[in-house]
């Protein structure tokens, strides 16, 4: 038996998109397989590792376990939607400028959780930044690098380079 | 495919409908943090699945005189960081935020994690030693079970077949109330509980105790009261002593297994530990309230 598709309207990135997909499917696999947003990374798939990390509604949330039809009519914001003007996001910058990416595989989802914290308290602390990026595991850095690259955007170093967070 | 159909009810009276209609082979879906990846494993192969996020108040969390009114599908990140819960809800708040990561707390549910029954779950356990009652809603119309009897195993929880955790209800704290949820985990919030333990004392103004409340998660098969605990504590004060009495009979009454996070000996021990922290900083909070 096929089920039945369910109209789903999202914006993903600013951009609104109409679907019609099945409701089993997560959201995960709409913004990869349907979107060809592949920048969103699918790693356990079981909402331990973090890599699937999007912002929903401006809030950090694990795409691989969210079934798309809690997302229909949310606003979705991935790795893809950060970059304006062909300028990388202040977090982008940093992380590059920091060497927070070795392999790179965790960098989207921890970037884009750097940006839901700062984005809900701009003056977090290394305990905060750390706090909060406890969903998001990197088998590279060892974390250090990554706090380092946060904290800078959280002190202003990138105001200039590329516009406010 | 992971289930046949998907509904998204609009009323509570249309959800008990498709809920009675299925039976056993509808669930509901509110964050999904549990039953997604069960849907994806096929460890759950349901035919229903029920969304009740458009169920209009469901998330709701309202503070009143009488007390609190917390929504099943109340985000516990939004618990965490409600600034209406401070005063007289902290122990609630707190258990809400111990749970998971961020990114879970941000979706999944209180509703969601009293159902799912575990008996490691921490954010109902500032609910058990608040005295909540559980809300249920069936066609038949709507029922009250006390937190401590809503869990009924591992996994098991006391609803039947077509009906649906509502709302939670908290009566409010008398003055000279103070609670504290305490976790112990090897890795912080994102691991699972090794042991937890959850205190309210209720001091009258010479500082004894009027009424006190211990539960303990992840030593039973279900999160459970400590009730002789609880009745040596009333009508007394909190000395040394007496803390050291209640870890004794903390310990002694539950009932851990041994697994990867620590075994049963060492479980016991650690609820020694943690009911007398718990203890003192409910006493702390209770004289500053
Ligand atoms: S892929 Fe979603 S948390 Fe690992
Ligand atoms: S850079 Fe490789 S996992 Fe984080």
């Amino acid at each position: 038996m096929n089920m039945e598709k369910m109209k789903i309207i999202i914006t993903v990135n600013d951009r609104q998109h109409t679907l019609f997909v099945s409701p089993d499917r997560t959201l995960l696999e709409i913004l990869r397989e349907e979107l060809n947003l592949i920048g969103t990374k699918k790693g356990c798939d079981d909402s331990n590792c973090g890599v699937c990390t999007v912002l929903m509604d401006g809030m950090a949330v694990k795409s691989c376990t969210i079934l798309i039809p809690q997302a229909n009519g949310h606003s979705i914001t991935t790795i893809e939607g950060l970059e304006r003007e062909n300028s990388l996001h202040p977090l982008q910058q940093s992380f590059i400028d920091y060497f927070a990416v070795q392999c790179g595989f965790c960098t989207p989802a921890m970037i884009l959780t750097a940006k839901a914290i700062l984005d809900e308290n701009p003056n977090a602390s290394e305990e905060d930044i750390r706090e909060g990026l406890h969903g998001n595991i990197c088998r590279c850095t060892g974390y250090k690098k990554i706090v380092e690259a946060i904290e800078a955007v959280r002190d202003g170093e990138y105001k200039e380079s590329c516009g406010g967070v | 495919m992971r289930f046949e159909k998907y509904f998204e009810p609009t009323t509570v009276e249309d959800c008990c409908q498709i809920l009675k209609e299925h039976g056993s082979d509808a669930k509901i879906l509110a964050g999904g943090t549990d039953i997604v990846p069960r849907l994806k494993n096929k460890s759950w192969n349901p035919i229903a699945i029920i969304g009740i996020g458009k169920i209009p108040h469901i998330d709701d969390i309202v503070v009143s005189k009488e007390g609190l009114e917390l929504g099943a599908g109340a985000q516990l990140r939004k618990i965490s960081m409600d600034k209406s819960l401070e005063k007289d809800y902290k122990v609630i708040m707190e258990a809400a935020g111990h749970v998971s990561s961020m990114q879970i707390r941000n979706i999944a549910t209180i509703g969601g994690n009293a159902c799912n029954a575990s008996p490691s779950a921490d954010a109902i356990q500032g609910l058990m030693v608040m005295d909540a009652t559980a809300v249920i809603a069936s066609s038949q119309g709507t029922r009250e079970v006390p937190i401590e009897d809503f869990f009924t195993g591992p996994g098991k929880n006391v609803l039947n077949e077509g009906e649906i955790l509502l709302r939670f209800k908290v009566p409010a704290p008398k003055p000279g109330t103070g609670a504290v949820y305490k976790k112990f985990a090897i890795r912080g919030d994102t691991d699972i509980s090794i042991v937890g333990v959850a205190c309210r004392l209720t001091l009258q103004e010479d500082g004894t105790i009027e009424e006190a409340r211990i539960s303990l998660a992840a030593v039973a098969p279900k999160p459970i009261r400590v009730m002789a605990a609880e009745k040596a504590l009333v009508d007394k004060k909190l000395t040394a002593e007496l803390i050291e009495e209640i870890g004794e009979i903390a310990a002694d009454i539950c009932t851990p297994i041994s697994d990867q996070r620590g075994t049963a000996e060492y479980r016991k021990e650690m609820i020694r530990v943690w009911t007398r922290h718990a203890l003192k900083e409910a006493k702390e909070r209770a004289n500053a309230s």
